[in-house]
């Protein structure tokens, strides 16, 4: 049940009669239903690893409570942070080591006992289990105490509006609003709806749409030339955004009309002027969770060793990240590229800003303009790694957009020109809420004619060319 | 240790850190008020902090720092 069916429609709107409906007390025990029904919908055996991870956390974290001692506190955290995380390595990497351990060894004529297997990944098991991770450490640093009702803290893990895909949400965020729920409130609900209706159209409109091109492309990387390359290479960061943005738009909107205000996940990512400014306004809810969980535990033990051990701390950060999406070359690729990327910035930041300074460069349109387009080229060299099947095939993009030049792949002309409409439409929003805020409203405007002109219009645009079999969510997969 | 000579010691390493030669801390400061002060220069702050006080922070007090007065009570707590 993705949010893009009619199906996820009628069970929302089911959600939303029975939550008001309830008395205040019980809020929480139709929201933990409906979660459980959402999840067991795609496929009911994953709900016990879901209800696993959820007991598992409960209990370590009641435990820790309980404790005076430091040192017992550290063992109940890391036991937990085990256990919850077999299940996520063993879904993830089991099949990859398996299989190459068969490839290898046969090699060496030595047979290993196990058949080459394929496994599914359980659809949002990274979501729910870094957020059962982020709660455990929360609670061993003392930010948020351990919540003593086992349900409110089922419901934490597996609320339905951001299990799937994020945001990855933290506990103190989360428990006192699960705790403390609020009756419906019209400017709420409103919210909520423009902020879905906006997800559908990222999805559907603009994501789904440049995907058809992209995966054109990729599924036959010989056969294409540099222009045509280039033009997926450009197109694939904007689908990447629409679609992960999107649904976060979506999940953001849902838990909003139910009174639970989430996390942003994307602050108009494309208008960032660097690599470090990129990833403070993309995937932040991953970000952060990685900067909080990951980073800064490496970067503190190796402060002595100051910017290099920062450059170090970076590095086995994003490399975490890329392994995290996914056991490849590619992505270590990715990770290793943006800690490379971050870590140059951060080594010649100072000259940077002097440079900016002695030449006023700062508040130049022309400058920013560059800035951005060179972070988003930076990134998009990245993304050519992420969206590719393996590293020779990358290389093969590279190479081919700067040494094969030649006449553009158009397919069907309405792709790429609806792709190219729908992108403009999401930029120019991004753009007047960078430089404009609070002007050129659509959604917004007081005037409710234009609101109702920019709703209409949106959605006969999303069911005019949205793409409805365009399949799932990109982060779906990891 | 007197509270100002804490604020005294502290402001050269943050005019250091963020290049700013004119930067005054106050106790409500947050990363927001200060250009450059970022996850990846926070480290470099308690790096140079730790050395000018000679004290060690906990990776529990870096979590609880709030702003610069908490980062001002904890190095009162320990120098």
């Amino acid at each position: 049940m993705v949010f893009t069916s009619v199906n996820f429609i009628l069970f929302f709107a089911a959600v939303i009669v029975l939550y008001f409906s309830a008395p205040l007390k019980w809020r929480w025990l139709v929201l933990l239903v409906a979660s459980y029904f959402f999840y067991i919908n795609i496929k009911p055996v994953f709900a016990i690893l879901l209800a696993a991870v959820t007991a598992s956390t409960y209990v370590f974290t009641r435990l820790m409570d309980q404790t005076r001692k430091e040192s017992r506190k550290n063992v109940y955290k890391v036991i937990n942070i085990i256990l919850v995380l077999l299940p996520l390595f063993f879904f993830k990497y089991f099949a990859v080591i398996n299989n190459s351990l068969i490839a290898g060894l046969q090699g060496w004529g030595i047979h290993w006992p196990l058949p080459e297997i394929e496994l599914f990944l359980p659809v949002g098991i990274s979501f729910y289990t870094f957020m059962a991770i982020g709660y455990t450490i929360d609670v061993f640093n003392e930010e948020t105490p351990a919540e003593k009702h086992p349900g409110i803290v089922a419901l934490f893990i597996s609320f339905f509006p951001l299990i799937l895909s994020g945001p990855i949400e933290r506990a103190g965020n989360m428990l006192p609003q699960f705790r403390n729920p609020v009756n419906p409130d019209y400017d709420k609900v409103v919210k909520g709806l423009r902020f879905m209706l906006w997800g559908f159209f990222m999805k559907l409109v603009v994501a789904d749409r440049i995907g058809i091109y992209v995966d054109a492309v990729y599924h036959n990387i010989p056969n294409h030339n540099g222009t045509t390359l280039l033009a997926a290479f450009f197109l694939y960061p904007f689908q990447v955004y629409a679609d992960l943005g999107g649904y976060s738009l979506v999940a953001i909107g849902v838990a909003g009309i139910l009174g639970i205000k989430v996390m942003d996940n994307f602050r108009r990512p494309f208008f960032a002027a660097t690599m470090a400014e990129f990833w403070r306004r993309w995937h932040m809810s991953l970000i952060t969770w990685l900067t909080d969980y990951v980073y800064t535990p490496i970067s503190f033990a190796l402060r002595q060793y100051k910017l290099w051990g920062i450059v170090y701390s970076l590095m086995i950060t994003f490399m975490i990240s890329g392994i995290w999406h996914a056991a490849s070359l590619t992505f270590v690729a990715w990770g290793l590229l943006q800690g490379i990327y971050l870590s140059v910035e951060a080594l010649t930041n100072k000259q940077r800003a002097n440079m900016e300074k002695k030449y006023k460069l700062a508040n130049r349109g022309w400058y920013i303009f560059l800035s951005c387009l060179i972070t988003f080229i930076l990134f998009g060299i990245s993304q050519v790694f992420a969206r590719s099947a393996n590293l020779q095939d990358a290389f093969q993009v590279l190479g081919k957009i700067v040494t094969e030049p030649g006449a553009l792949f158009i397919g069907a002309p309405s792709i790429l020109i609806f792709s190219i409409l729908g992108i403009s439409m999401v930029m120019l929003k991004d753009f007047t809420d960078e430089y404009y805020p609070g002007r050129f409203l659509l959604f917004e405007n007081r005037n409710k004619p234009v609101r109702v002109m920019a709703y209409s219009l949106v959605i006969v645009l999303i069911l005019l060319i949205g793409v409805f079999d365009g399949g799932e969510f990109i982060y779906f997969q990891f | 240790m007197e509270r100002a000579t804490v604020i005294e010691q502290l402001t050269p390493v943050f005019r250091k850190i963020f290049n700013a030669p004119e930067l005054e801390i106050t106790d409500e400061m947050t990363a927001n008020d200060v250009e450059g002060w970022d996850s990846l220069s926070h480290m470099l702050l308690i790096a140079d902090v730790e050395t000018a006080f000679s004290i060690k922070f906990k990776l529990k007090e870096l979590n609880k720092m709030r702003n610069v007065g908490d980062m001002i009570e904890i190095i009162l707590s320990k120098a």
